[in-house]
């Protein structure tokens, strides 16, 4: 006996409501396959990549900002990167590393959540999030390791059973941790991984009991400071002033601090002429 | 066996009154253009009829619940991965209806050899304003019907066409002159009960009238009890996810008090 799917010409099976697994049926997995690259290629010093970004618990949830370079080598390419994208209304995806790759993998994952909701008639865990990430980073790997288009992620997700927010970070083989405090990604990031720590562990109170408006002088502060020791992170210029993108995600709502408001904390809190 | 013409336009004919039978007791769904978006909605028995498939796009299904899977499933993975590839907004139901749904359906339909696709299929594609709202019907036989305001899906046409009859007659806001979802759900609610119970089980007259709420009050009782209902708005505002409408008590319950 014939199946639907055989007598109405359907796809064959595949796992079900696993996005990606769909993807592999059209196409030859335009995400992600290596091309082995020869001793001296030069094309590589060409490829875009994106930094810096961070994230870290404040006292409503969780700040993730990021700046808004990409650069190729020694030229930059854009100054206008979005590098925190909302997957859904329940999380964000900070992106470091080839914004070629990041930007295909949050477009997966943004598919492949509204997939799953749609095809099996439920939300995916959190846990299934994290995993479909993880599963985008390993197939990604040989592009990884050629050079060509590694991806170092933040993915920063509401918990639907404790009603927090929680940081994952990855490393580029797609194992994830999570961040208990605080994550940061791209070239820019030693600077403003030991200014947190430091801040976290020694300041008056910790990075938790910041309040909103705090945060997001800390966040423009540590991007600045990214910015002043590493030339792929971009800061704000005077004559065309762009600047970093900075969203809030509590336990309640996802919020997106508009230019204008990030415009006046920065002149009034950043730009300091000792 | 099927080689000579005449035993096969027998045969299709035979499979053309096969699958309406088996439509026949199937309970309608009703695709409504209003101000705020889409609305989808039907009483079912055991199974939900309307889904999600897409951003701005929902479907519902009259006939068996395996072949609706089916086609679900094949919707949905033609919706993502052209969304995917292009863009999100190259997805229509114009498109998957023309080009995906309606000739594997027609395929089916004429292939005599193996079982049919028992399932009319009803797609709504919400616009950014109500006049590029959109409604594709595509029949168990791969034919496409296409409507803007309005559209019923049920096992024949007469149903149909009594349906939007009485959606029609629906009142309208004062201000707009438009159908508003808060006046058409207990509106839906009557044209599903005088749809799915006799004249008689309802104490209606010929001209529809109540002349005995007792009985109508019943028969809306047996409706909540014996179905589940399903009312899917295809949000204007919110594309990207649909929203899942509760249902009102009866107006004609409302207004003779036996509203429960």
């Amino acid at each position: 006996m014939m199946t639907g799917h055989e007598r109405i010409g359907g796809l064959p099976p595949t796992r079900p409501g696993y996005f990606p697994d769909l993807l592999k049926v059209y196409q030859d997995q335009t995400l992600l396959k290596g091309s082995r690259r020869e001793e001296g290629d030069s094309f590589l010093s060409g490829i875009t990549h994106g930094t810096t970004i961070l994230a870290f618990h404040y006292r409503d949830g969780v700040l993730v900002a990021g700046d808004r370079r990409a650069t190729a080598s020694n030229r930059i390419m854009s100054n206008r990167v979005d590098k925190v994208i909302e997957i859904d209304k329940s999380s964000l995806l900070a992106i470091s590393g080839s914004p070629a790759m990041a930007l295909e993998m949050a477009r997966i994952l943004d598919h492949s959540l509204k997939y799953y909701r749609r095809s099996q008639l439920t939300e995916i865990s959190l846990e299934g999030k994290i995993r479909i990430l993880a599963q985008l980073l390993k197939d990604n790997l040989s592009m990884a390791v050629e050079g060509i288009g590694a991806v170092v992620p933040l993915y920063i997700a509401r918990d639907p059973e404790t009603g927090s927010v929680r940081i994952y970070f990855y490393d580029i083989l797609g194992a994830h941790f999570e961040g208990v405090e605080f994550s940061v990604g791209g070239s820019g990031s030693p600077e403003v991984q030991g200014i947190l720590r430091y801040l976290d562990r020694w300041d008056s109170r910790p990075l938790r009991e910041y309040s909103r408006d705090e945060a997001i002088v800390l966040a423009l502060r540590l991007l600045e400071t990214a910015s002043y020791f590493d030339s792929a992170t971009g800061g704000v210029k005077g004559q065309d002033p762009v600047y970093p993108v900075i969203k809030l995600l509590t336990p309640e709502t996802l919020e997106t601090i508009d230019d204008r408001t990030i415009s006046t904390i920065y002149k009034d809190e950043v730009i300091r002429v000792r | 066996m099927f080689d000579e013409p005449y035993r096969w336009i027998d045969a299709i004919h035979q499979r053309r009154d096969y699958i309406a039978e088996q439509l026949e007791r199937a309970a309608p769904v009703i695709g409504l253009s209003l101000p705020e978006g889409i609305l989808l909605a039907t009483f079912h028995r055991q199974n939900p009829k309307i889904f999600e498939i897409y951003d701005r796009i929902g479907m519902a299904g009259i006939g068996h619940p395996a072949d609706l899977e089916t086609v679900r499933g094949i919707l949905l993975n033609m919706a993502h991965v052209e969304g995917f590839q292009r863009s999100s907004s190259d997805v229509s139901i114009e498109r998957l209806s023309l080009f995906g749904l309606a000739p594997r359906l027609k395929s089916a339909f004429e292939d005599i050899s193996v079982p049919p696709i028992i399932l009319d299929v009803l797609l709504a594609e919400v616009g950014r304003t109500m006049s590029e709202d959109r409604f594709v019907q595509v029949s168990f036989d791969g034919n496409i019907s296409r409507g803007t305001d309005m559209a019923v899906l049920a096992p024949t046409d007469e149903i149909s066409a009594r349906m939007i009859r009485a959606l029609k007659e629906a009142p309208r806001d004062m201000e707009t002159q438009k159908l508003t979802l808060e006046k058409a759900l207990p509106r839906l609610r009557d044209i599903f009960l005088r749809t799915l119970y006799t004249q008689e089980d309802l104490g209606t007259n010929d001209d529809g009238a109540i002349v005995s709420p007792d009985r109508y009050a019943l028969c809306d009782k047996k409706l909540t009890e014996e179905r589940a209902w399903e009312g899917v708005l295809l949000d204007r505002d919110n594309p990207t996810c649909c929203r899942h409408i509760p249902l009102p008590p009866s107006e004609n319950l409302a207004l003779s008090g036996k509203s429960r």
